[in-house]
């Protein structure tokens, strides 16, 4: 690991100046960053440490639910309320990492989670995520982890987080706080698709901080569910994941979401298919199609095919069991 | 007699008149050009010494002299061989140097006798270590009987070897550990390969050094562990898993993958299980840490560790104490029902000997006492 200078921000405010520093990163749980800083994938001259900052309530508001930007995913995972109310959210959570790393990660730093490409992770390879312009090793490599949807001629790399599907499918909001005052960016504008500049994930400005994440208050989110399907049973990234939820009424669905994980470039809100869902009656006819139609604009590469009809399934058995649960 | 009887017989004869804490003796060599080395001359930097009458030149030791280099560069460090064949000088960015004072055998032996240690019973002088910290201070001896070592990995030696003096106090006592003497091993092995280069008539040409990664300044970090609160000056990027091994010697957490996806430095920070390698130490000063030296009460083990015993749950043992760690707190969160939501809550602890079923059993031993 390369030497950095180290900053313990004790109020947000410090935290900003801080950060302004052009080499500044913030640490909060550290699980993303220091993996990637010992492996030199990245390398910021200056951490400035959050986790001072009284920014990991999870509070229950009217309106819906503010989770604080350091509120660890152990936290919201097992809160009453969460369980209750989002059930996809803590189920996806848990679908994710082990014990261990739930008690460190925060909600902050999940929503900035780097890719496992293992391209990205190995500085000798080129990759244009990590070092812009060199070239993409996954297009040709071995691809049977990379993204068949969202992907660019200059990067295919997954995004990893389980938890950020289930905030694309809750229609999250993101607040940060930056030099230029306070703002809240609708969940789904959060994370860049790759084009041209896959070094860029996220609409962030250098040294803006993440505060909370709100979810609103949603007839849809109690019938809500989170299905992961991967290589081994547990502690293991998606090889597909879907989060979905559905509200229907006398028999009809009049509101459905469906986002999906480990199979795009970021956390992908399949709006096409749940569009096809309204107005129609649950089962497997809808929810094959609907499957179809999310898929509709996938671009497999050489080894990853399997994904394409991976994700339909898992689709169609998230939303059957959304379905018998409402 | 056993190799254990026999190996603490040799040890007391041949123990040295020096010990950690003591200056090291001013032995002067003198290099094929006539420039004088002294020992004290090195102050200002850290430095090794070994000494050993019984290398001889032809190991195979799979070491690149360029990344001893950089290593040695990377920690302002140098390295001196001494043996009856002749002694020899490395430092990260100058030509070798063969030194003259071993030459003859009374060089060698006056080298011995300025460390105070005799010959055994066989006529053989033992293998000796001195680690010198940068005001001239011994700060680790290490004596071996004599005897054929293997060559093993050389680099990973010395970077250990180095770290281990830039890590403690020098007021502090040091205590040779089973890590250790692996330590004193591997550097033997280095100089059966450095000797080896010594004895071909041309130099062997140098493979471009790494570049080392250079330190930042230390801050002061108070850490507590086991119900004792330590003060340490570390560099920012040190992990607590770092500090818990380097720093305060308590190498029962285990260092497996060290990007937490193994689970075996697993520790738990104010009763909650974490990563010890995926933080930095400088992020828990007011918290109150747990490692597996903490968890039994005098004689007595905690019921978990009894359990694991109980119910056989390891084999090699390596992932251990991160599983009893993350077991210990599984207990306490009080989410596992049944046996497939503590394999499921357990999934963070591989352990490659596959003791699972008997871990589980463990757990459900403990869980059951309420």
């Amino acid at each position: 690991m390369r030497a950095f200078a180290y900053t313990r921000a004790e109020d947000e405010g410090a935290a900003l100046r801080a950060a302004e520093h052009a080499e500044a990163a913030y640490l909060a749980g550290g699980t993303t960053l220091l993996d990637l800083m010992k492996l030199e994938v990245m390398a910021p001259g200056r951490l400035v440490d959050v986790n001072a900052l009284p920014l990991n309530a999870v509070e229950v508001r009217a309106d819906g639910v503010r989770i604080g930007a350091l509120a660890t995913n152990t936290d919201v995972a097992y809160h009453e309320v969460i369980r209750a109310r989002y059930p996809v959210l803590s189920e996806a959570l848990l679908a994710g990492a082990s014990p261990q790393l739930r008690n460190m990660a925060t909600v902050g730093g999940n929503l900035m989670q780097r890719t496992r490409c293992p391209y990205f992770r190995d500085p000798p390879a080129p990759c244009n995520k990590r070092a812009p312009g060199s070239g993409c090793s996954a297009v040709e490599g071995y691809s049977r982890a990379h993204a068949v949807l969202g992907g660019s001629g200059a990067c295919v790399a997954t995004h990893a987080s389980d938890m950020c599907v289930a905030l694309a499918a809750l229609d999250a909001v993101v607040h940060t706080r930056g030099a230029r005052g306070e703002r809240s960016i609708p969940f789904t504008d959060f994370h860049l698709l790759p084009g041209d500049h896959p070094e860029r994930e996220t609409v962030l400005e250098h040294g803006e901080l993440i505060t909370a994440v709100t979810l609103p208050a949603s007839p849809l989110a109690a019938h809500s569910r989170y299905l992961k399907v991967r290589d081994r049973a547990s502690y293991a990234f998606a090889l597909a994941s879907v989060a979905a939820a559905l509200d229907v009424q006398g028999g009809i669905i009049v509101a459905a979401r469906v986002a999906l994980g480990g199979v795009a470039t970021k956390p992908w809100r399949a709006f096409d298919a749940e569009k096809a869902l309204v107005g129609k009656a649950p089962g497997d006819v809808a929810f094959r199609a609907a499957a179809e139609i999310a898929l509709r604009g996938a671009a497999p590469l050489r080894d990853n095919a399997f994904k394409v009809e991976l994700a339909k399934r898992v689709i169609v058995r998230a939303l059957a069991s959304v379905g018998e649960a409402s | 007699m056993s190799l254990r009887e026999r190996f603490s017989s040799v040890r007391r004869r041949l123990v040295p008149a020096l010990a950690a804490g003591d200056l090291v003796p001013d032995l002067v060599f003198e290099d094929d050009r006539g420039e004088v080395i002294s020992l004290r001359g090195l102050a200002g930097r850290p430095f090794v010494v070994a000494v050993s009458s019984k290398w001889n030149a032809g190991s195979d030791a799979p070491v690149r002299e360029g990344e001893l280099r950089a290593e040695l560069r990377g920690l302002g460090a140098a390295l001196l061989v001494v043996s009856a064949r002749g002694a020899w000088f490395l430092e990260a960015d100058d030509p070798r140097r063969d030194l003259a004072l071993c030459d003859a055998d009374g060089g060698h032996d006056a080298v011995y006798h300025a460390l105070g240690v005799l010959r055994d019973d066989d006529g053989e002088h033992p293998f000796m270590l001195f680690v010198v910290d940068a005001r001239s201070t011994i700060r680790k001896v290490h004596v071996e009987p004599a005897g054929a070592r293997e060559a093993l990995a050389v680099l990973i030696a010395l970077r250990a070897a180095m770290e281990a003096l830039r890590a403690r106090p020098a007021a502090q006592p040091i205590l040779l550990n089973r890590r250790e003497l692996v330590i004193t091993t591997l550097v033997s092995a280095f100089a059966l390969l450095a000797l080896d280069g010594c004895s071909r008539s041309e130099p062997s040409p140098l493979p471009a050094p790494a570049a080392p990664a250079p330190a930042s300044p230390t801050v002061e970090v108070k850490l507590h562990v086991n119900g004792s609160e330590h003060a340490l000056a570390l560099e920012p990027r040190v992990t607590l898993l770092d500090a818990l091994r380097e720093q305060l010697g308590l190498t029962g957490t285990k260092k497996g993958c060290d990007h937490g996806q193994c689970g075996a430095c697993t520790v738990l920070v104010d009763g909650r299980r974490i990563n010890a390698c995926l933080t930095l130490a400088v992020m828990h000063q007011e918290a109150q840490i747990t490692t597996i030296e903490g968890l039994a009460r005098g004689g007595e083990l905690h019921p978990m560790q009894a359990a694991f015993i109980e119910r056989d749950a390891f084999q090699c043992g390596y992932c251990t104490p991160g599983q009893i760690l993350s077991a210990v707190a599984l207990v306490s969160e009080k989410r596992a029902r049944d046996e497939a939501e503590i394999r499921e809550l357990m999934s963070g602890n591989i352990c490659r000997c596959g003791a699972y079923p008997n871990i589980v059993a463990a757990i459900q031993d403990v869980q059951r006492m309420g």
